[in-house]
């Protein structure tokens, strides 16, 4: 019977080291595949921590199994060896983490400062950010500059407005400054990896690529009162072209006069 | 769910006395716990609209009806029970036909009746241009003797319209009743997302009392006066369904009302049809109300009583009002709405302006300054000469012109007695939205509800002159510099990314 439960309490990590092997190629580790360039280095960050997580969970585990096997095969006149108090072993046990930890740190530098240090940022997404992302309880009230120009900080005459909706070109770098007219909120897009809190009184920016044409969720992820919930938006992510016509098409519906010869109204 | 609560109470009990105490004991609280579900019963969660506070001000008699005393003397009904004879409760709506609302399903009339071994079968027919459905699942007779019985079909022909029900009508149903096939799909919709999405500011019954209302500056929408601010239609016409819906997909910037956008279109049809059955049967209630409150309120009724009148005549005065008056009445107010809330939905509603907008020039901007300091406009006694707000009627008191009593802050007051001041026009902030149109349509219908009039004799390219300034005012060099053109201050990229 002790055999039986060394054997059971063996079997369980092989079972979570196989887990963990495959995580990464089935995709369990993340909602999705990351659809930004960001994203990539971002998943490598975390796939690298599995990584070490489960080189030491073998480790332990190994000498675990091996403890128990050797408990229950053991004569029954075998001594037991006492090793509380070891300092040989204190002192490993505090070195090898602090190690692992100080490697982490300063592997992930890199891709932090890529998320948040404004002059990592790809120039072109730095030169002219698309639009400004307003977060109120509870949307996202979107700005953009008047086609031709460049985003203001402060709102211009012929700035073009939307909600709940941010329309981005597809492969390339684009930046937007996170404002928030109220409380905390946070831009979330999970399939792009993109999180990033709003604070009142600052305007932060965001930068991102968009790897492939389509829509993706954009939620609040900042516990911001009671219509938290509500607070979901998407972001189109187009063709160059198409985002020019999307502007060109918003420029003409905010510009509505409501006389026949304009453009049909865009409402139903 | 005072049961529940009770019972999870005892339930905790039962785990602490299973601990300690010996298991007889145990099984004796599982024994209470069974006797507390027994005695409370599966709590009952229907929830009902609430009457407005005008309703329940009447005398007992006018709210409940009276009962019936004798052969002369027939019970009569009261408000609540005309207005739930119509409209139902939210647990079941009713399909008043009368109502301009989108019920949902397809309404088709009994051509014939077949009984044939054992199966009940009708024959039904549509007006021309609607398509029968393709595989219906009930049929609910909306008129006649099964009126409100609701039956499942078991089979179809959608080339004859003929449908076999899979049980016999109660009563027996006669050729000419209409009825609808999967009725009342919308409203049920409509009414599940607005508990889920609308109600918590918006009350239940659209009252604008919900429980976060209490927290909101400024409040939310009380439906029950039929009234909605930001239309696209002229000012003698109610809201259209398009303008209730560009509000749920954009918002109201300014305010505490959220976009939408998200939602498919067929969920924004079923909010939209779900808000304007609330306003129908809010505005209902009130104009009802309004033929009853004057003489039947229990004020009404506690100060004749003073002045020497007998309690029991005023009830017999108000039997015969009930009997004879109000049903008339009542019949004459749901055409009324009927006729009102359809129009708003035609194009002849429609707000369009006579002349394209006048192109935005220095010069446009500078007549619309005038225009809007102008005698005759003078829209500075309320938005100030520099477009603030802070015009003198913010700070003058007014007359509540219903009751006639002063209000106790000072300011522009709207019809649900918020206090609504004029808009800051350099804010930049729009709540009706910022299209040209929409501006146009705030000074031309004015707006519905507050004390923005409307300027629908004005000029149509004088309108435009003054969009064209208000436009302009977040942009001002300085605070009422005349329709200069405002310069557009250099973009200030940089500044954000240091």
């Amino acid at each position: 019977m002790k055999k039986f439960w060394a054997l059971f309490f063996i079997f369980w990590p092989v079972v979570a080291l196989y887990v963990c092997w495959i995580a990464p190629s089935r995709g369990w580790w993340f909602p999705s595949k990351p659809m930004s360039s960001l994203g990539h280095q971002i998943d490598g960050l975390f796939y690298l921590i599995l990584f070490i997580v489960a080189l030491t969970f073998i480790a332990t585990q190994a000498v675990m199994g091996y403890a128990l096997w050797r408990g229950a095969t053991k004569k029954s006149t075998e001594k037991a060896m006492f090793s509380h108090g070891s300092h040989k072993l204190e002192i490993i046990w505090t070195i090898v983490p602090s190690f692992i930890l100080v490697f982490i740190s300063l592997t992930q530098l890199e891709v932090l400062a890529n998320i948040r240090v404004i002059s990592k940022f790809p120039d072109e997404a730095r030169r002219a950010p698309i639009a400004e992302v307003m977060a109120r309880q509870f949307e996202w009230r979107i700005r953009y500059p008047k086609p031709g120009t460049t985003l203001a900080t402060e709102a211009q005459s012929g700035d073009l407005y939307y909600v709940n909706e941010l329309h981005v070109p597809v492969s390339q770098p684009v930046m937007v400054n996170l404002r928030t007219q109220d409380v905390q909120h946070a831009f979330f897009s999970p399939k792009l990896r993109v999180k990033q809190d709003a604070v009142p009184g600052l305007i932060i920016p965001i930068w991102f690529e968009v790897e492939k044409a389509g829509e993706y969720e954009l939620v609040c992820a900042e516990l911001c009162g009671w219509g938290h919930y509500k607070m979901k938006a998407r972001i189109v992510a187009g063709s160059e072209a198409s985002v020019q016509k999307y502007m060109t098409d918003l420029e003409a519906a905010q510009n509505e006069d409501g006389v026949a010869d304009a453009p049909a109204e865009t409402e139903e | 769910m005072g049961g529940f609560l009770l019972a999870s109470v005892v339930l905790r009990r039962a785990e602490v006395l299973g601990m300690s105490l010996t298991p007889s004991l145990n099984k004796l609280s599982w024994v209470g716990l069974l006797a507390v579900f027994a005695a409370t019963g599966c709590s009952n969660n229907d929830s009902s609209f609430v009457y407005s506070e005008r309703t329940t001000s009447l005398m007992p008699e006018a709210q409940d009806g009276i009962p019936g005393e004798a052969d002369d003397a027939p019970g009569v009904l009261g408000v609540k029970q005309l207005l739930d004879d119509r409209f139902g409760n939210p647990q079941n709506l009713k399909a008043w036909l009368k109502l301009p609302v989108d019920f949902g399903g397809t309404q088709a009339s009994v051509s014939e009746i077949v009984t044939e071994n054992d199966q009940f079968k009708v024959k039904l027919a549509v007006e021309e241009g609607v398509a029968l459905p393709e595989a219906p699942k009930a049929l609910e007779f909306i008129t006649g003797e099964c009126v409100g019985e609701t039956i499942a079909v078991s089979g179809w022909d959608a080339e004859t319209g003929e449908a076999v029900l899979a049980s016999a009508p109660t009563k027996q149903p006669a050729a000419g009743d209409l009825c609808a096939l999967d009725g009342g799909g919308v409203m049920r919709s409509g009414r599940v997302l607005y508990m889920r999405h609308c109600s918590h500011c918006h009350g239940t019954a659209g009252d604008g009392h919900g429980p976060t209302a209490e927290y909101l500056n400024p409040r939310p929408r009380d439906y029950r006066h039929g009234v909605f601010k930001f239309t696209s239609t002229n000012d003698m016409s109610k809201v259209s369904r398009d303008d209730l819906a560009r509000v749920l997909r954009y918002g109201i910037p300014g305010t505490y009302m959220p976009s939408f956008l998200l939602l498919t279109d067929a969920e924004l049809h079923a909010i939209v049809e779900y808000v304007r059955f609330l306003s129908l049967r809010g505005e209902y209630e009130r104009k009802l109300v309004n033929e009853l409150a004057g003489d039947y309120s229990a004020k009404a009724a506690q100060s004749r009583v003073a002045d020497g009148e007998n309690r029991t005549e005023i009830v017999a005065e108000l039997r015969e009002f009930l009997a004879a008056d109000l049903p008339d009445t009542a019949t004459e107010l749901g055409d009324e709405l009927a006729e009102q809330w359809s129009v708003a939905n035609t194009p002849e509603a429609l707000i369009i302006p006579s002349v394209a907008r006048v192109p935005d020039s220095p010069e446009s901007r500078r007549r619309g300054r005038e225009l809007y300091l102008s005698k005759t406009l003078n829209c500075a006694d309320c938005h100030g000469v520099d477009g603030a707000g802070n015009g003198p009627q913010t700070i003058a008191f007014e007359k509540n012109p219903i009751t006639n009593e002063m209000y106790n802050e000072p300011g522009l007051h709207d019809v649900w007695d918020n206090l609504n001041q004029p808009r800051n026009l350099q804010t930049g902030i729009y709540r009706g939205g910022r299209r040209p149109i929409d501006l146009f349509g705030r000074i031309h219908a004015g707006i519905k509800g507050s004390r923005m009039p409307s300027f629908k004799n004005t000029p149509h390219e004088e309108i435009w002159h003054i969009v064209n300034y208000v436009l302009s005012i977040p942009f001002e060099s300085e605070p009422g510099a005349t329709g200069v053109a405002a310069p557009v201050s250099a973009p200030v990229a940089a500044a954000v990314a240091p």
